[in-house]
C-alpha cells in the first residue's frame, strides 16, 4: 500500500485549481496573481518532497555508517581482548616453563650430596656386614677394629655433612620455588636471596663454565617481592647463556649492588659476552621481539624482566651500553610503596 | 462498533506501532527511519481516517515514543498531527503524549516544535527512560 506523504498539500493544491477556474469572471490581474501563487504552492511542494528525499538519504548513509563504526569498534575491541589473554597465556607459559628449569636444576644440584651420602652409606653397610662376620667368628684383632671405626667415623661424617648440604639446598631452593610461585612480599636480605637464586641456576651456569661473581653489602635488608627479584635475575642469566655466549665458550656474570640512596637499591647485573646489537636495543623490553624466533625463543624474557621491575618492585631498568658485554642497570626502592 | 485493531511490529529501522481501536489509543515506539515512510505510515492513516469518521467524536490519546525518525518519518508524524488537530477542532478530545530520553535534547526540541501547531489537541511532554 502505498501512501503520498504530501497528500494534503496536494488536495489542497487541487482545491485552489477549482476555485480558481471559479474566478474567470475576476479581472486579470487577480487571476494573473492567484495562477502565480497556485504554481509557486505547487513547486513548494516538489521541493519539499526532494529535500526530504535528499534528507532521508543522507541520514540513511549516516545510519549505515553508525552501524559500520560499531561494528568495527566492536570487532577491534575483540582482537585486542584476545590478544591480551593470548599474551597473558604466553606470560604464564613462560613462567611455569622458568620454573620447569628451576626443578631441573635443583634436581642436578641435589644428586651430588645424595649420591655421595648414598656411596658413604653403602660403604659403612658393608664394612659394618664384615665386622659383623668376624664379631661372629669371634676373629676381630685391635688393628681390624681401628680401621673399622675409622671408616665409620669417616663415613658417618661424609653422610652428615651431604646429607646437611642436600637439606640446606632443599631449604635454599624451597624459599625459591615459593618466592616465584607466590606474588608475596616480606623482608629479605638482598645478598641471601642473590645467592640463593644464583645457586639455583648453577648447573646451567657451571655446565658452560662461567666465572660468577656477587658483589653486595652484607646485611641490606629489602621489604619487596624477592620472587619477582629472582625471576627477574634467572630470565637474565637465562638471556646471557642463550645470546651473550657462544656454546664453548666460557665468561663471566656479575651482580653488583651498592645504595645511591638510603632507600634505593642499584643492581648492576653485567655479562662479558657479545652484546646487544645496537639496532635491536630499542626493542629488547617489546613483547615478542626474539632473534630466536625459529629456535624455540618467545621473545617474553626481556618483557617479563621489564613488567616485573616495574610493576611488584617498583622499580626501572635501562640497558647500560657504556659497558662491554651486556649490562642492565635495576633500581628499585629498598621497601616497595 | 469500531472493534479492529492495527498493530504492526517494530523493526530496526522502523517503529512499533500499535492503535487499539477500542481505547481509542495509538502509539509510536522506537526508531524510524524506514526505506520507504508512505509504506510503513500509509496504514496508519487509513486506520486513523476511519476511526475518524466512524468512532464520532470518541476520545483518542496518542503516544509517541521513538529515539530517531528521519526527515520523511518526521512528514509523516506531521500529517498524523494535522489529522488529530483537525478533529480535536471538530470537537474530538485528543490528547498528545511525547515521550523522550530525558537526556535527549534533540527529541525534546523535536516535540516542542510539533506541539506549537496543535492549537486543539491536549499536548504532553513527558521526559522518561525509554522503554525496556
Amino acid at each position: 500500500m502505498s501512501f503520498d506523504l504530501f497528500d494534503t498539500e496536494k488536495k489542497v493544491l487541487e482545491q485552489s485549481k477549482i476555485l480558481r477556474e471559479r474566478l474567470n469572471d475576476a479581472p486579470e490581474e487577480v487571476r494573473q496573481g492567484i495562477d502565480v501563487l497556485i504554481e509557486a504552492f505547487g513547486r513548494s511542494i516538489r521541493e519539499q518532497s526532494r529535500l526530504v528525499k535528499v534528507s532521508d538519504r543522507l541520514q540513511a548513509q549516516l545510519s549505515t555508517l553508525n552501524h559500520e563504526l560499531t561494528r568495527r569498534r566492536a570487532e577491534a575491541e575483540q582482537a585486542l581482548s584476545d590478544l591480551q589473554t593470548a599474551q597473558e597465556s604466553l606470560v604464564q607459559a613462560e613462567k611455569l616453563a622458568s620454573l620447569g628449569a628451576l626443578v631441573g636444576g635443583v634436581a642436578h644440584e641435589i644428586n651430588t650430596p645424595v649420591g655421595i651420602a648414598l656411596s658413604c652409606a653403602s660403604h659403612l653397610a658393608d664394612a659394618t656386614a664384615q665386622m659383623r662376620h668376624l664379631y661372629e667368628a669371634d676373629d676381630i684383632d685391635a688393628d681390624e677394629f681401628d680401621r673399622y671405626m675409622e671408616t665409620a667415623t669417616d663415613s658417618s661424617g661424609l653422610i652428615l655433612s651431604n646429607c646437611r648440604r642436600a637439606a640446606a639446598l632443599i631449604g635454599s631452593f624451597k624459599q625459591v620455588a615459593v618466592d616465584r610461585t607466590s606474588a608475596e612480599r616480606r623482608r629479605f636480605e638482598l645478598g641471601a636471596t642473590l645467592n640463593e637464586t644464583m645457586a639455583s641456576l648453577g648447573p646451567n651456569l657451571r655446565q658452560a663454565g662461567h666465572e660468577v661473581t656477587i658483589d653486595c653489602p652484607p646485611g641490606l635488608m629489602m621489604d619487596s617481592h624477592p620472587g619477582a627479584l629472582s625471576q627477574v635475575l634467572g630470565n637474565l642469566v637465562m638471556n646471557s647463556l642463550i645470546h651473550g655466549f657462544d656454546p664453548g665458550q666460557s665468561g663471566r656474570i656479575s651482580l653488583t649492588v651498592d645504595q645511591p640512596q638510603p632507600d634505593q637499591v642499584r643492581i648492576v647485573y653485567a655479562d662479558s659476552g657479545k652484546g646487544i646489537p645496537e639496532q635491536n636495543r630499542g626493542r629488547i623490553f617489546d613483547p615478542f621481539f626474539t632473534t630466536r624466533r625459529g629456535s624455540g625463543g618467545s621473545g617474553l624474557g626481556l618483557h617479563i624482566v621489564y613488567n616485573l621491575v616495574t610493576g611488584p618492585l617498583a622499580g626501572t631498568i635501562v640497558l647500560d651500553s657504556s659497558l662491554p658485554g651486556t649490562a642492565f642497570v635495576l633500581s628499585i626502592p629498598a621497601s616497595v610503596p | 462498533m469500531v472493534s479492529e485493531s492495527l498493530k504492526i511490529a517494530g523493526t530496526e529501522r522502523s517503529p512499533e506501532i500499535e492503535f487499539d481501536f477500542e481505547r481509542g489509543f495509538l502509539r509510536f515506539r522506537g526508531e524510524s527511519y524506514p526505506e520507504d515512510a508512505s509504506a510503513v505510515f500509509g496504514p496508519v492513516f487509513v486506520a486513523l481516517d476511519r476511526f475518524l469518521a466512524e468512532a464520532g467524536g470518541r476520545e483518542i490519546q496518542a503516544e509517541f515514543d521513538l529515539a530517531y525518525f528521519n526527515s520523511s518519518s518526521a512528514k509523516a508524524l506531521m500529517n498524523i498531527f494535522l489529522r488529530l488537530d483537525s478533529a480535536a477542532a471538530a470537537g474530538t478530545p485528543v490528547s498528545v503524549r511525547w515521550l523522550h530520553a530525558p537526556d535527549d535534547d534533540t527529541m525534546r526540541e523535536f516535540g516542542e516544535d510539533f506541539g506549537e501547531d496543535l492549537d486543539h489537541v491536549v499536548f504532553t511532554l513527558v521526559a522518561a527512560d525509554p522503554a525496556g
